[in-house]
């Protein structure tokens, strides 16, 4: 009897169905049980894991396990949802993000986002989407936004291609070239964590390489999560791997979490090696 | 119009050739047809006549229709400057009544009222549509003028740099023509927001997203990437709203006070093309039927270019979004 008490407290203490590995660095976001619910359906729940400083973290797991849904949650943009609720904690630096002191435009500032389909502002030039963050953050002052424009364009590798034309509608580039661009939007910002929703899922296999490698290239100055349907994509570029699946009540939950090399070589539960292997998905 | 009609059925009956499982032609294709060659018949003579009976004056007095003031009832000249102008005070400035009010309107049931609330809102304003222009202007005349007449129009006067714009008629009905805009602002309001709210809308979700994660603020969004994404629909809507104010002819009857004076003091009486058409139709005879028709022809060609000008538009901005 008091041996099961020992047991259950021992498990209460644990966040569940979760095995987080030893930090390997510094942490840069943490999420404790964490769950995502739109008018009382649970969307995504049981979510507890360490994002480490400096490494590509992804998100992997069939569609309507909840990837998307806990990316949106990471910077707040489930508040304008109506009838969202997130529950749990997600500390960033150890402030929470929801309950803590940090407005959410601050919060969005420090944890930027890349969408799935490349979205540049239409109306504005290349330039002005460059530094349209800095904008809305009340900064401006040309030299400032003239220097963090080349920076945050050339850590996209994009400067080359388009320092001669600025000032062009962003509408005139390429699929990849406006995905790149939207990555330097979000850099401008100088984030900490950069969080991307299967940011090359709408592009063509040499404008997806780019992106990796670009991603891998940023790794040293921001943190990366990344969203992605793709395996091959996830064990190419991911240092560290959450993998989510739907219950049985259709609400998706983090099944495991691990190094990458650990998800995809030798995972704890048979679940996550039948999905890498492509049994099911 | 038998020729239009057999063309058309030739070329139907290729294009049933062609067509792997050609049935026959059935009594009732013949029926459609048959009423749409009708259509487009009555459409070509309608235009036609108007066009035709309006001959004489643009021949013999075309410069006097446009640029005299002077109308004068049976015998002529007949001056249309004081209509046409009158229908451009009115209409542009119950469009920037109407654009200010609508647009924030539009954002708000957009973007601030509560979902629930929204259709209510949405199709209550929409619905302002449907009420007949009579009783727009019924109400203009009855509440509207006599609150202009004892409040408004002292106070206006009351600046010697306002007087000097709006003039002081001293009309004892408070009819006038920036009566005649406020009652058209608010009649067209229900068109622009229609239009507005779902060119506003259709904005893609990602982009506002977007415009958040990099920290802006709701209003920065709406101000920095809402608007200016939906802007050439935006006009377009604005145009739609522009072509209801120059057509609108009861209202303006009732409450511009019919009264042929081209001037910009707007507290004076005055009238529009086509309010002024309704009010001296039934009495005109001869050469004054003819001047009508001319101006009939003045508000259509303006009509229909609006009218044109505002589709253009709108189906640029669904290239604009198809592009995002």
């Amino acid at each position: 009897m008091e041996r099961e008490t020992e047991i259950m407290t021992e498990i209460q203490a644990q966040p569940t169905t979760t095995i987080t590995p030893a930090l390997r660095g510094p942490v840069a976001m943490q999420l404790r049980d964490v769950a995502v619910s739109f008018h009382g359906r649970t969307a995504v729940r049981d979510c507890s894991f360490d994002v480490v400083k400096n490494r590509v973290t992804s998100l992997i797991g069939p569609s309507g396990s909840g990837k998307t849904t806990l990316l949106r949650a990471l910077n707040r943009l489930h508040d304008l949802t109506p009838g969202a609720k997130v529950s749990g904690q997600i500390l960033l630096e150890g402030t929470d993000i929801y309950r803590g002191n940090l407005t959410v435009t601050e919060l969005r500032t420090r944890v930027g986002m890349v969408f799935q389909r490349p979205n540049p502002f239409p109306t504005m030039s290349i330039y002005d989407n460059a530094v349209s963050g800095l904008r809305f953050n009340g900064i401006k002052k040309k030299s400032l936004l003239d220097e963090a424009a080349e920076s945050s364009l050339r850590s996209a590798a994009l400067w080359d291609s388009v320092s001669s034309r600025l000032k062009v509608a962003a509408s005139n580039l390429s699929g990849g070239e406006q995905q790149r661009l939207c990555i330097a939007r979000a850099l401008a910002l100088e984030p900490e964590v950069l969080l991307m929703d299967e940011p090359t899922s709408a592009l063509d296999p040499v404008a997806t390489l780019r992106i990796e490698e670009l991603m891998t290239s940023l790794k040293s100055r921001v943190t990366v999560v990344i969203v992605t349907h793709n395996m091959q994509q996830a064990a190419r570029i991911s240092d560290d791997c959450a993998f989510l699946l739907m219950g049985e009540d259709r609400a998706g939950e983090l099944i495991e979490f691990d190094t990458t090399e650990k998800i995809f070589n030798n995972p704890v539960d048979s679940r996550t090696l039948d999905y890498t292997l492509g049994r099911f998905g | 119009m038998d020729q239009v009609a057999l063309d058309i059925l030739r070329d139907e009956e290729v294009v049933a050739e062609n067509t792997p499982a050609a049935t026959p032609r059935s009594w009732y294709a013949n029926v459609l047809l048959v009423a749409a060659a009708l259509f487009a018949a009555v459409s070509v003579g309608f235009v036609g006549t108007i066009f035709w009976s309006s001959l004489p004056t643009w021949v013999h007095h075309g410069g006097t229709l446009l640029t005299s003031s002077s109308w004068v009832s049976p015998a002529g000249p007949f001056g249309g400057l004081a209509m046409i102008s009158g229908t451009f005070e009115t209409s542009i400035i119950a469009l920037v009544i109407a654009v200010i009010i609508g647009l924030g309107t539009s954002i708000s049931i957009v973007f601030f009222i509560p979902r629930r609330f929204r259709t209510v809102v949405a199709t209550f304003v929409e619905l302002l549509a449907a009420i007949p222009s009579v009783v727009y202007g019924l109400w203009g005349l009855l509440v509207i003028a006599p609150w202009m007449e004892t409040t408004v129009n002292p106070w206006l006067n009351k600046w010697p740099f306002a007087k000097a714009i709006f003039g002081n008629s001293g009309q004892e009905f408070g009819t006038s023509l920036l009566l005649a805009s406020v009652v058209l602002g608010i009649m067209i309001l229900p068109t622009f927001v229609a239009i507005s709210r779902e060119v506003i809308a259709v904005v893609p979700q990602d982009l506002q997203e977007a415009s958040l994660s990099l920290g802006a603020t709701r209003w920065q969004m709406i101000r920095e990437v809402v608007l200016p994404t939906a802007k050439i629909g935006l006009f377009g809507a604005t145009f739609l709203a522009l072509a209801r104010a120059t057509g609108e002819t009861v209202a303006v009857a009732l409450v511009a006070g019919s009264v042929a004076n081209a001037q910009f003091h707007l507290l004076y009486p005055g009238t529009s093309i086509a309010a002024w058409i309704a009010t001296e139709f039934g009495e005109a005879q001869g050469n004054e039927i003819s001047a009508l028709m001319a101006l009939g022809v003045i508000l259509m060609v303006l009509n229909v270019g609006l009218a044109l000008i505002s589709r253009a538009l709108v189906s640029r901005q669904r290239k604009v979004l198809a592009r995002v």
